[in-house]
């Protein structure tokens, strides 16, 4: 099998279950009270109206995105090298999604409500399209995943009995035994796919770029630039969140595997290395304009804030120079170990990276007086996550945390050599 | 200039249509009786209510905070209108500024644009930048967007732990009668000022300028040039709030 050593290792694989399972029964007791109290459980207010729950929600569509755009290295630019990348890529770009979506959902003040944006439209919002965006791209996944898959479910489903028969047998769609034609036609149909994909991965996490980006009201926001920094820094996650789940799920017995990797660690830093950059063009350009609420918004986030410490902390210590570091290094950047640590360790700085995006900029009550000229705690613009807010997204990051782990155990996710095993053992 | 409504859209065609049948009409009529002064209907573009406040008679008592919640039974956190309150000069040069906020209803709103669901829209007709409750899905993107901070959120708190029988009577706001009730609209929606349209439509004024203590306030059609608000702020030194972002208020404030 080649599954690494937190699948292998019997222990530590039950542990992770275990925290796994605490994380979901904790936070569903606050998914319990967001439903039934509402938003009001929330921290937020009218002048920081939105908060954790949104960051976190372009947190995971930024890893969605960067990880389906380096799935098409496999399926569209066909790099061989990095063929067993393919199906992971693809897998996390789904599981991200939905757990985006399960954010947007949460923090709706209707969430029953949602499927108005498929009754009533303006096509003015750019939220708008980026839904419809998300609707597609989901499909689209969904499609390929099952198109590389199908074989290997169908194998695996002849082999198991009961449930998990069917469950494989229902996720190959009852596909039969493939002819050499078919299997000719699914890896064309799996381009055309990844190469519809391409533009709109752009336009998912460029979009959610733009959500922010054409608000004119805010200077911070309000740049041409902010669209491609989320999707560079997409890459960045979504290669970091395959470098840690690669190192730690997968054995990476063979040469050429770990060469595979050392090649995404590259890659990454490459990268995260344009991230810092464009992040200093819109740093330098903002203090250099002196807008006031500019540059009152970037010293608020790298100075006198009280989250700056997240800023140098998270985002620049752990999200940038560690990994770099590791990346740059002779030694380091060929161990496995080390590369799924500085992948880590890029997937939890991004975090912080998502929150300086949404909450400084709405930190700064527009009109200057305004949080005086009327007292109230929802009329603060100071903000810090309620528990309720802590509790649910604790769950929605069990559950991000149980589907990956399901899949990366179920799923035939690594490199498709089961497969080739079992046709070989079948000719 | 960009228009958010699909009824705009159609009313701006019918208007064209109306506008280019009556320059014809009248091109004809000068045409036929060609020394005769043919009175041209006036040119107005659509109407644009609107406000005129004068901040030289403004006191800040904050009378129009007040009506302003009473009338619409605002929840507490929710405040379609405040007044921004600045501090100038040191003793003995000291005096103390006031400006009351309201919605602008902008011409070129941010809000209505951002809306993923369309519920937010500026009315044909009268050009108030309204909320469509059952369709609001809360998302708050316009909160996020308004350049005026004059959207607001209701997280559905009460004033009173125990109801009163003010807190259980209707709302009057657009003339829905809403009881408020735990998650039901308008909580969990974006709410705003809407000029009070339930009062307008019964001929009354909004209740801030019905309540304004040093008649600081003059509500109309802020469109119609030749009207008696124009009349006002042609004659003054007067501003709008950010006019650098081109939304083009609606609301004047005269210096």
């Amino acid at each position: 099998m080649d599954q690494g050593i937190l699948l292998q290792n019997r222990t530590l694989f039950r542990g992770m279950l275990g925290m796994i399972l605490v994380a979901l029964v904790i936070g569903s007791i606050g998914m319990v009270i967001r439903f039934s109290e509402g938003l009001r459980v929330t921290n937020l207010g009218s002048i920081i109206p939105w908060g954790l729950w949104v960051g976190f929600y372009i947190y995971f569509i930024g890893l969605s995105a960067g990880s389906f755009l380096l799935s098409t290295l496999v399926y569209v630019f066909r790099l061989e090298k990095y063929e067993p990348l393919g199906r992971l890529a693809l897998f996390q770009a789904l599981i991200c999604l939905v757990i985006g979506l399960l954010f947007v959902f949460i923090d709706l003040g209707h969430p029953w409500r949602f499927y108005m944006v498929y009754i009533s439209q303006n096509w003015h919002s750019v939220l708008e399209w980026e839904i419809h965006f998300y609707l597609l791209y989901i499909v689209l996944l969904a499609a390929e995943l099952h198109l590389v898959m199908r074989e290997d479910f169908r194998l695996l489903a002849e082999r198991k009995r009961g449930v998990r028969r069917f469950v494989y047998r229902l996720l190959s769609l009852w596909a039969d035994a493939p002819t050499p034609r078919i299997r000719e036609r699914a890896a064309t149909v799996l381009k055309v796919c990844g190469i519809i994909g391409i533009p709109t991965a752009i336009a998912v996490h460029g979009g959610t770029g733009a959500i922010f980006a054409v608000v004119k009201a805010r200077p911070y926001w309000y740049s041409s630039l902010f669209p491609v920094i989320f999707l560079v820094s997409a890459l960045v996650s979504g290669g970091g969140l395959m470098l840690f789940l690669r190192a730690f799920f997968f054995s990476n017995e063979t040469p050429e595997e770990r060469d595979m990797l050392a090649g995404l660690g590259k890659m990454t830093g490459g990268l995260l290395a344009l991230d810092l950059l464009l992040l200093s063009i819109e740093t330098l350009v903002g203090f250099y304009g002196d807008i006031p609420e500019h540059v009152a918004t970037l010293r608020m986030i790298m100075f006198n804030g009280r989250y700056a410490w997240a800023f140098w902390i998270l985002q620049v210590a752990i999200g940038t120079i560690l990994p770099l570091i590791i990346f740059l290094s002779g030694r380091a950047s060929r161990s496995v170990a080390a590369l799924g640590f500085a992948g880590l360790s890029i997937v939890v700085g991004i975090v912080s990276v998502r929150m300086n995006i949404v909450i400084p900029a709405l930190a700064l009550a527009i009109l200057p007086g305004l949080t005086e000229a009327y007292h109230n705690i929802r009329l603060d613009a100071v903000y810090a996550p309620s528990l309720v807010e802590w509790l649910t997204t604790i769950f929605a990051l069990g559950l991000f945390a149980l589907l990956l782990v399901a899949g990366l155990r179920l799923l035939p996710l690594g490199k498709n050599r089961f497969w080739q095993r079992a046709t070989l053992a079948e000719e | 200039m960009h228009d958010t409504t699909r009824t705009r859209k159609k009313m701006d065609r019918r208007t064209f249509l109306k506008r280019s049948l009556a320059s014809g009409v009248a091109a004809a009529t000068a045409a036929a009786a060609a020394p005769s002064n043919a009175a041209e209907p006036k040119a107005h573009p659509s109407k644009q209510l609107g406000m005129v406040i004068d901040l030289k008679k403004c006191i800040g008592c904050n009378a129009c905070t007040i009506s302003c919640k009473s009338e619409n039974h605002t929840p507490p956190g929710v405040v379609y209108n405040v007044v921004l309150e600045e501090e100038v000069g040191e003793y003995p040069y000291v005096s103390r500024r006031f400006l009351p906020r309201p919605c602008m209803h902008c011409k070129n709103p941010s809000c209505t644009k951002v809306c993923p669901v369309g519920a937010t829209y500026k009315r044909e007709e009268d050009g108030i930048v309204v909320i469509d409750y059952d369709r609001c899905i809360g998302c708050r993107y316009c909160i996020a967007a308004c350049p005026y901070d004059a959207r607001y959120f209701d997280f559905g708190e009460e004033y009173n732990a125990t109801p009163t029988a003010f807190d259980q009577s209707l709302s009057p706001e657009y003339g829905e009668l809403r009881k408020r009730r735990k998650g039901r609209s308008p909580i969990g929606n974006t709410r705003k000022c809407t000029l009070c349209l339930h009062r307008i439509k019964k001929g009354l004024q909004p209740a801030c300028v019905d309540t304004c203590l040093g008649r600081a306030r003059y509500f109309g059609d802020v469109a119609d040039k030749q009207g008696p608000l124009w009349q006002m702020i042609s004659r003054r030194s007067h501003m709008r709030l950010r006019e650098d972002l081109g939304n083009e208020p609606s609301v004047y404030y005269l210096l």
